[in-house]
């Protein structure tokens, strides 16, 4: 049974939507999981709550970036009117996020979220609200989206199940783009039944996005597992005794458990990257101060001075891939590196296809343990993009994959994650479904129980 | 790097950073790229690009009208005078 | 001197080129939806007319079309253009490497690429307005290899390009735009955005005199951008435009690539061809024929449905003659009719024009004159009265005379005279 049903089915007290949205607030205080939570009297059904980088009419939208800031989008997300379609669901805000979904920790948002299991450890990034808002309310779905690992790493980080689709599966009309070619949007909910429900409401066809491709998913099951030697060998030993552990449960369960090696995997990194700033750095040329979000009041500077002054409003790390991806794009070093980036994946979405072929991959969704925020300023950024290694080939070759909690070790959650081959979507969520018949999730918070 | 082709990259992306920004960014900049050279040993003589991960099919519209119903929305968001949108001086 | 040019046309779809609002609309503002303002979130959706459009283009102008063609984002910041990025074409562009033949030359077409229009921006004291109707509008552009080495091989091609596109239904009289590179000695000089015709070949005027007055004092004449005063008549130095390097195209990723051989062009009309083949197999004036026919596709069906039948000069009168006293479009029976009038001697006038057009009989005996008769009545009047001339030049009714007296020897309709004395006067007699 989906929450959604469990939840229909409750007899709700007269206030109940007044008492859960102010205890909501009060929590999202510490832990600055939403940018915007909806009105109360606006609160009535099952509560969704969308990342801030997706646009719901009327409800102010800034992908947590000041260049952003004060934006009303006047049209939905083709995800949001789909579910506003359903007319069983209410929406309860939007969900912070690393700024325009730049960060693998949720560090780069002003307001910075924070890990509901223990708060002076991160969330995960970048999809970060989300994770939390999904890790303290009981009935709760959240739309999420990922680039290169945002719905898995704040997923494994909080505690939850995060489910990323086939790319194109799911329509990207109203996101706010990071990197077309890679963003997905994905979901994020406490147990398997739930994404699957949700995932058959936001899938498929959608004359608004030229990349959203109508395919009906498969769930092919040939009940083997395999490891990518390159893939485990760099963790956190504590995480790898405790991932073996698992992989001993799914072989308990039947599967087969196979090893392979595939070396070249490790050039996914620069691959997503290099394709990723580059198309971040088209994306974010729009934003120049007059238009919407943030507005330069001195319109009579010249408009490049204007643009330059207003563009100061973008967060280091934008500043960062901006010139970034501006570099990799110029014509005179095109063929070095962006065109080798996407040539690149091609090769890795072979190579990758064939051991899909096999049987599903399975890894840790981060080499590290959860990291506390003090630990985080010591890593230089070129450090935080190699901690992606886990989560980047999935979703730079557009694998559907899903993240969910198998242990806690000190009290943390450790999540691992399954990635299968294109339009395989329903066979990883299944898996999932199996694996909670001999595990039982936990959470610390349980806002809005009945 | 040098800094005359990070200043020019600056300007081209229209962004200013200040002293330490600089810096730092900068230092970033210079290792991220280095980092990248890893792509220099990939054998892609043969290999076409994959501008998506998946085969995109083509999708197109008919050209029939379908007018935006919220263009009041659209222009909240900015500074108007008489329907114009106000934008910085040329 | 080498002259080559980037022409943009707008092309004749309902809705712009990525999203479904109306491409031409007066009102600021109204016409316009989050895709064509690049609202944070919007996505484009190509419009397959445009393609279709552009394939015929390219078809009509001997290209080679590709299997597939793709799309760019060219990135620079303006504040006209909404999402700092234009959607346009760089290495799979729908039709490269086509030629177009002028008199008996040939200008190679280097590309045709499909684009989207930035938006229009007014420029007041301090600020700027900006009306977003325009902003996605499709586009085409032509590029000529520089092979054009004359103003008047700027004109011929520019009339030719205009008739082949208007007979593939892209009217493009007044808002033709075009960039303009001419250069007389190494460094080549671009002059952007150059609209309407008669501006293009006045900037090419002006230009090559500044390029030849530099030449001619052994001055340098620098690679630049320039732009055309229409007030000033001249080109004046403008802003540097980015390099490629600057732009960073990249492959557009909210699109995919699209097949072109699915698409079957439509089949282009080359008037110059027909003007010429026809005043040679029937014995009529070429340019004439080539007035005539370059921007009206009626009177082409027209004369292509009666050659060999009657004769090309009658045909030709027939169509001039509506055209000039007619009130209606050109049709087909109207004009046969007066084929036959003129075939049986009759002259057609105002009237007569006007009562075929309300489908009335003509009383073919009461009409029937010979002009060349009347003609040669009128010289001989004012030959032995060359006073008249004088008179005429300050009294004009100094030559009423003349038609009573022409009046007197045929019984016809004085209005009749009255218009060929007026043709005789200017054009034999010049006054």
């Amino acid at each position: 049974m989906n929450s959604y049903e469990e939840f229909s089915k409750k007899d709700k007290p007269t206030d109940y939507f007044i008492k859960l949205s102010e205890e909501l607030s009060k929590l999202n205080e510490e832990l600055n999981a939403f940018n915007v939570i909806s009105e109360s009297s606006k609160i009535n059904k099952f509560p969704i709550s969308v990342k801030d980088n997706l646009c719901i009419k009327d409800m102010e939208t800034t992908a947590s970036s000041k260049i952003l800031k004060s934006y009303i989008p006047p049209f939905d997300a083709t995800v949001v009117s789909k579910i506003r379609g359903k007319n069983n669901f209410s929406f309860l805000g939007k969900t912070n996020m690393d700024e325009f979904g730049f960060g693998s920790f949720g560090v780069n948002s002003e307001k910075c979220p924070k890990n509901p299991f223990n708060t002076s450890y991160v969330s995960g990034g970048s999809s970060s609200g989300s994770a939390i808002a999904t890790s303290i309310l009981k009935y709760h779905i959240s739309i999420a989206e990922s680039t290169g690992g945002s719905i898995s790493t704040p997923s494994a980080f909080c505690g939850v199940v995060g489910f990323t689709p086939t790319y194109g599966s799911v329509s990207r009309y109203g996101l706010i783009d990071y990197s077309n070619s890679l963003d997905k949007i994905g979901i994020m909910a406490r147990n398997s039944n739930d994404i699957r429900f949700m995932y058959d409401i936001i899938k498929g066809k959608d004359s608004y996005d030229t990349t959203c491709v109508d395919v009906k998913c498969n769930n092919e099951n040939n009940k083997t597992i395999i490891l990518i030697d390159e893939l485990i060998k760099g963790i956190n030993p504590e995480i790898e005794k405790s991932f073996l552990e698992l992989v001993d449960n799914f072989s308990k369960m039947g599967y087969k458990i196979k090893h392979k090696s595939l070396p070249f995997i490790e050039k996914a990194i620069a691959s997503y990257y290099i394709i990723a700033m580059a198309e971040a750095s088209t994306n974010l040329a729009k934003y120049t101060g007059f238009k919407y979000g943030f507005k330069n009041e001195n319109i009579s500077e010249k408009y490049n001075e204007f643009f330059t002054t207003s563009r100061s409003n973008f967060g280091k790390e934008a500043k960062r891939r901006l010139v970034l991806g501006t570099f990799v794009r110029s014509a005179s070093v095109k063929d070095m590196y962006y065109s080798k980036a996407l040539k690149t994946r091609t090769l890795l979405i072979n190579e990758l296809s064939k051991v899909l072929n096999e049987g599903f991959i399975l890894s840790p969704v981060m080499p590290i343990k959860t990291p506390k925020f003090d630990e985080i300023n010591k890593f230089s950024p070129l450090e935080v993009y190699k901690t992606d290694i886990l989560t980047i080939p999935p979703n730079l070759c557009g694998f559907p994959h899903i993240a969910f909690p198998y242990k806690y070790l000190n009290g943390m959650p450790l999540g691992a994650q399954l990635i299968t081959k294109h339009w395989n979507d329903y066979a990883i969520i299944d898996i999932v479904f199996e694996w909670e018949n001999n595990f039982k999730y936990n959470f610390k918070y349980n806002l809005g129980s009945l | 790097m040098d800094n005359a082709e990070f200043d020019r990259l600056l300007k081209i992306c229209r962004i200013h950073l200040d002293k330490s920004e600089y810096q730092s960014i900068k230092k970033d900049v210079d290792e991220i790229l280095e980092y990248f050279k890893i792509l220099d040993e990939v054998d892609t003589s043969k290999v076409v690009e994959a501008f998506h991960p998946i085969k995109i099919p083509e999708k197109t519209s008919d050209d029939t009208i379908q007018e935006f119903n919220n263009t009041e929305g659209i222009l909240k968001n900015s500074k108007t005078y008489r329907f114009y949108v106000v934008g910085p001086d040329l | 001197m080498k002259i080559g040019l980037e022409v943009h046309v707008g092309l004749p779809t309902k809705t712009k080129l990525f999203c479904r609002c109306k491409a031409y609309a007066t009102e600021p503002n109204t016409a316009i939806c989050p895709i064509c303002t690049g609202l944070p979130g919007a996505k484009p959706m190509l419009n397959k007319k445009a393609l279709e459009l552009s394939v015929d283009i390219s078809n009509a102008l001997n290209c080679t079309i590709e299997k597939e063609t793709s799309f760019v984002r060219k990135v620079y910041f303006y504040p006209d253009l909404p999402k700092s990025f234009q959607i346009t074409q760089k290495d799979m562009p729908v039709g490269h490497s086509g030629t177009l033949k002028i008199n008996n030359k040939v200008i190679g077409i280097r590309r045709i690429q499909l684009e989207e229009d930035p938006a229009k921006i007014l420029r007041e004291d301090n600020y700027t307005l900006i009306d977003y109707n325009r902003s996605g509008q499709p586009l085409v552009e032509i590029v000529t290899e520089p092979d054009i080495t004359s103003e008047d091989e700027l004109r011929v091609f520019m009339n030719e390009l205009k008739s082949i596109l208007y007979y593939l239904g892209v009217d493009v009289d007044q808002d033709i735009k075009a960039d303009l590179n001419i250069s007389l000695s190494d460094s080549r000089v671009e002059i952007k955005n150059v609209t309407g015709l008669k501006n293009l070949i006045d900037a090419a005027k002006y230009e090559i005199q500044r390029q030849e007055k530099l030449i001619k004092e052994k001055q340098k004449i620098s690679q630049e951008t320039r732009s055309y005063s229409e007030a000033k008549l001249s080109t004046i130095s403008s802003r540097e435009k980015e390099s490629d390097e600057e732009y960073g195209f990249i492959f557009e990723p909210d699109l995919t690539t699209y097949s072109l051989q699915s698409i079957k062009p439509k089949e282009p009309v080359y008037v110059s061809e027909i003007a010429k083949e026809y005043s040679k197999k029937y014995h009529v004036n070429e340019s004439q024929l080539l007035e005539i026919i370059s921007f009206d596709k009626t009177s082409l069906k027209i004369i292509q449905s009666f050659a060999g039948k009657y004769e090309m000069k009658s045909i030709l009168n027939a169509i001039l003659s509506f055209k000039r006293y007619g009130k209606s479009e050109l049709k087909e029976k109207f004009i046969e009719k007066a084929i036959k009038l003129i075939e049986k001697g009759s002259y057609l006038d105002g009237e007569v024009i006007s009562a075929l057009e309300k489908g009335k009989e003509i009383n073919i005996n009461n009409n029937v004159v010979n002009t060349d008769e009347i003609d040669s009545e009128i010289r001989s009047i004012i030959n032995k009265n060359k006073q008249l001339l004088e008179d005429y030049k300050t009294n004009k009714k100094a030559m009423n005379s003349v038609i009573g007296m022409v009046l007197k020897k045929f019984k016809t309709n004085p209005r009749i005279i009255s218009e060929r004395l007026e043709y005789i006067l200017s054009n034999e007699f010049k006054v």
